[in-house]
């Protein structure tokens, strides 16, 4: 291995930090709109972000274009950080939060996990809530990047099966192509953002809400402009099912959605990821709605008036939590943990299964579950007929067995963190639910979680200790574990 | 009949000797001295030295005459390309050998006669039809079918309980009074020329017997010869060549439960991709322990394709051994097939000569629909479509006057088998089933023309 170009690294960190600072300051209109008295510190801060990365870029601007895997780690993973670091700089001028919570907030928002430290959101200025939801959203097409284009050449946690066209893993130079494939699924994401806007519009909210809940859903995030979040609308099933909607496509693998476009239908119905991804959901859903049907958890109340009547508020508020859930947005109608411990117990299951590969949700991924279900399945045959090969199958193919372990180690280290994480809350004092339930929420980017964490509370009374430590599961759960990990291993700094 | 063959493999060899015993004008095309000198020397035909998708040296061959080139290389590249050029250099009529199968399933629409191949022949395909066919009838050991089984012919190994032996054919067709089947050759034990059997022909324990068979035939000749119909299920293949490929892959679609074993770790795993439903074992065929693991003793058919025929033939033996009912080996070498049922593997399947006889039919005179030869034996059966100037067209079967060494194994008219007795009238349009030997083939063919 040759020495690393750190020029190519800070100057695509001076790119971003350039991009962040632009998104400030286009997220500074909410507050013109609205007259805000803050508004021009968002802009200001906006322009310094900007104006740094384009010094840096300047500076750097004389690299050699030669890029390998460890300046990819690198750079996904020191990205997030700048980007978590510059994007709190807005918190920090306009309000009066600590920087361990305005940090909390970003790389919450950064990672699309979506729990928050902040207790009245509807306080806060208009423009700082669009920045909030807009980490979010930049974290997302981030994701799409990182899912599509640069994890299948890295060959992180076989994502090399998921990608568009699945080049091998053995390329050590980034592709030419991820240019286009990635603009490619930014343009549908961008797309599906603005027609849940404008559905959301429709619908009955203001543009405000729909546009912040837009940039929130597509990219499984989870901040709301409201402190009841998506509960503020049970009165409005309608706003809620446009939601439930969008959350659906933003756990699908965005390949499939750009195969949609493409009139490619068959591929979608044959994928087995989308297959068993829906099928997840439909399981839960019908459990969930089983039980909670003509409950008394689920009496009508003004916080939960029943529109539609009670047995469709039930299915509503079920399927409205499992996709919150499964796809790692975090939205909230109603606090499923309240419900029975069977439901308890169900979700914090799918805390760990995750949406599509290739989508912008977090988890293990409902594809790595199946490879390792059916290679768990098969281990029964392999035992019958030792000298057999018995590969997984996947879509028809058979899958290579480094796959399969790459796999295995990605779930196995998944875990481990989720262990260690659960350690770490324990340790600075939270209960066992509530440890559990916060490492598992902060691993998988969902937001809400179990215990004092529960989805109608937040984040804000944790210590300082565990506000940064969640930060970091959600950091690297976010990055799927060994972009970051690597970083902490000594192989990776040795030049040999 | 002015025929150029490309490749003096095993296929072109083959051939170019069928060819030359008729006088045929022949022409031989190929990359290596060797391979040309020695067929100089043992054969009458007429060598070039060459590559054969030179337009000069297709020139030198006097292409614009040829009423027939087939190229036989072992690389379909070469072959394509030469009959492509054959085709346009004035070749009347032109036969690439290929080995992509894909090239065969999608024959109807790429249209390979508009660029110029006429005909394409695949020798593992063939094979692993023939397997196929062998293992659908289990009890027989050579198999042929006529106009998608109107006719068929089948051989089979007389035992002791066979209720025939001992018995005249006369004596034999006489316990069965329909006339459902016919013996039409037989290869005593141990020896190595073919009877055509006539009426008082007497049938020997251990005899290799022809017979062809409509309708119901077949359930007659398994009483007949003491045979049970075995429903074959289980099947090993040793080694992921082509034709195992291929093989497997057919007996998958027939409901087969197949067991592939592959060496090469790698190749395995391609297997294991390619054919889902089987199951592959990476490991050595030829170690008994593997085989014992795997259950050897309840496969039904054992199938050798490796690429050594000492190696298949060895590793049937040991298959059989374990009481396997069925084994075929494939084997290159054509003087192991002597050998075939004296050691006790029931077919020795023989690729290139499958594809030889495959691409022979093209160049007989009269219109021959099919051929074939029999296993082991050095009789030929061939099918001819019946002409209104024919010589045998409108005659009764006892008035035409067959050569010695030949006889009528059946008649296809209109898609249905017919035994042809001496009262059998022939009419045009019929498709005539003659096995003969080679000596009485030419006078057979006048009959015809």
């Amino acid at each position: 291995m040759s020495r690393l170009n750190y020029h190519i690294i800070l100057f695509v960190l001076g790119v971003l930090l350039v991009i962040n600072g632009g998104f400030i300051v286009l997220s500074s209109i909410a507050s013109v709109i609205n007259d805000e008295p803050d508004m021009w510190l968002l802009a200001l801060s906006g322009f310094v972000t900007a104006a740094i990365g384009a010094v840096t870029m300047a500076v750097f601007s004389k690299h050699k274009k030669q890029m390998a895997s460890r300046e990819g780690y690198l750079i996904v993973t020191f990205g997030w950080l700048i980007m978590a670091l510059s994007g709190m700089v807005p918190y920090l001028v306009t309000t009066d939060l600590s920087i361990t919570d305005a940090f909390f907030e970003t790389i919450s928002g950064y990672t699309t996990t979506g729990a928050s430290v902040i207790n009245d959101i509807e306080a806060l200025p208009k423009g700082l809530l669009l920045w909030r939801s807009m980490t979010h959203w930049i974290g997302g097409m981030g994701i799409i990047v990182l899912a599509v284009a640069i994890l299948p050449l890295l060959g992180i946690g076989g994502m090399q099966l998921f990608s568009a066209e699945a080049p091998g893993p053995s390329a050590d130079k980034l592709h030419p192509r991820i240019k286009d494939t990635a603009k490619r699924l930014w343009l549908i994401y961008f797309g599906f953002t603005i027609a849940e806007g404008i559905l959301l519009r429709i619908a009955g909210m203001n543009w405000f809400d729909a546009i912040n809940h837009a940039l929130s859903t597509l990219s499984t995030g989870g901040f709301s402009t409201k402190n009841l979040s998506l509960a503020y609308w049970n009165d409005q099933p309608v706003i809620q099912y446009i939601v439930i909607f969008f959350m659906l496509l933003a756990g699908t693998n965005f390949v499939l959605s750009y195969f949609a476009f493409k009139g490619r239908i068959r591929k979608i119905l044959m994928d087995e990821e989308w297959r068993l991804y829906l099928f997840f959901i439909a399981l839960f859903t019908l459990i969930a709605t089983a039980t909670i049907i003509g409950k008394d958890a689920f009496a009508a109340s003004e916080y939960n008036p029943m529109v539609w009547g009670a047995n469709e508020a039930a299915f509503r508020h079920s399927l409205f939590s499992v996709l919150a859930v499964i796809t790692t947005t975090g939205f909230v109608t109603a606090d499923f943990t309240a419900w029975t411990p069977l439901i308890t117990i169900l979700f914090f299951g799918m805390f760990f299964l995750g949406g599509s590969a290739g989508s912008t949700s977090g988890g293990v991924k409902v594809v790595r579950q199946l490879i390792l279900i059916k290679n768990s399945l098969l281990e029964f045959r392999r035992t019958l007929h030792p000298s057999a090969v018995i590969p997984v199958r996947y879509n028809g193919k058979a899958i290579k067995s480094p796959v399969v372990y790459n796999i295995l180690a990605f779930f196995i280290i998944y875990m481990l963190s989720f262990i260690f994480g659960a350690i770490g809350l324990a340790a600075d004092g939270l209960d066992f639910v509530t440890a559990l339930g916060g490492a598992a929420s902060s691993l998988g980017n969902v937001g809400p979680a179990f215990g004092d964490l529960n989805p109608l509370s937040n984040f804000a009374n944790l210590s300082d200790f565990s506000k940064w430590w969640c930060g970091f599961l959600m950091l690297i759960g976010r990055l799927e574990l060994f972009t970051v990990l690597i970083l902490l291993t000594p192989y990776f700094w040795r030049n040999r | 009949m002015k025929i150029i063959i490309a490749g003096a493999g095993e296929v072109g060899l083959h051939l170019a000797k069928l060819l030359s015993f008729e006088s045929q004008d022949i022409t031989l095309i190929d990359n290596t001295q060797a391979c040309l000198e020695s067929a100089a020397q043992q054969l009458d035909i007429r060598v070039v030295k060459g590559d054969a998708t030179s337009i000069s040296i297709l020139q030198g061959a006097s292409i614009s005459q040829a009423d027939l080139i087939v190229a036989v290389t072992s690389s379909q590249e070469t072959n394509i390309t030469c009959c492509v050029l054959a085709k346009q250099l004035g070749a009347k009529q032109t036969i690439a050998r290929i080995s992509n199968t894909e090239f065969l399933e999608n024959q109807d629409n790429i249209g390979f006669k508009n660029f110029g191949i006429d005909e394409l022949i695949s020798p593992e395909v063939l094979a692993s039809e023939e397997i196929r066919l062998l293992l659908d009838q289990s009890a027989f050991n050579d198999s042929f079918q006529f106009d998608n089984g109107a006719l068929n012919i089948v051989g089979i190994q007389l035992t002791r309980t066979a209720q025939i032996v001992g018995k005249t054919v006369q004596e034999a067709g006489e316990l069965h009074p329909g006339v459902n089947f016919m013996p039409i050759a037989i290869q005593r034990y141990g020896t190595q020329y073919t009877l055509i059997p006539r009426g008082d022909t007497l049938f020997k324990d251990g005899d290799q017997v022809y017979f062809t068979t409509v309708d119901d035939g077949l359930e007659e000749i398994y009483t007949l010869t003491g045979k049970i119909k075995q429903s074959l299920k289980n099947v090993m293949i040793i080694g992921g060549s082509r034709i195992g490929i291929q093989t497997a892959k057919s007996l998958l679609q027939g409901g087969f439960r197949v067991k592939l074993v592959e060496m090469d770790g790698e190749k395995a795993f391609d297997l294991a991709d390619q054919l889902p439903d089987a199951l592959v074992i990476h490991g050595d065929g030829r170690n008994a322990e593997l085989l014992a693991e795997e259950n050897i003793h309840e496969m039904d058919a054992f199938i050798c394709a490796t690429g050594n025929s000492e190696t298949n033939l060895i590793t049937c033996l040991m298959a059989r051994s374990k009481s396997v009912k069925k084994t075929i080996a494939l084997v290159e070498n054509m003087d192991y097939f002597q050998l075939s049922h004296s050691i006790g593997i029931d077919t020795l399947i023989n690729k290139k000569l499958l594809a030889a006889n495959n691409i022979f039919r093209y160049v007989r005179k009269g219109e021959v629909v099919a051929m074939h030869m029999l296993n082991n034996m050095n009789a030929e059966l061939l099918e001819f479509r019946v002409h209104e100037r024919s010589e045998v067209n409108g005659k009764l079967v006892r008035d035409i006057n067959w050569p010695r060494s030949s006889i009528v194994g059946g008649v296809v008219r209109d898609d249905k088998g017919f035994i042809a007795l001496g009262g059998f009238q022939i009419q045009p349009g019929d498709k005539v089933v003659i096995c003969c030997l080679p000596r009485s083939l030419s006078k057979v063919e006048k009959l015809f023309e």
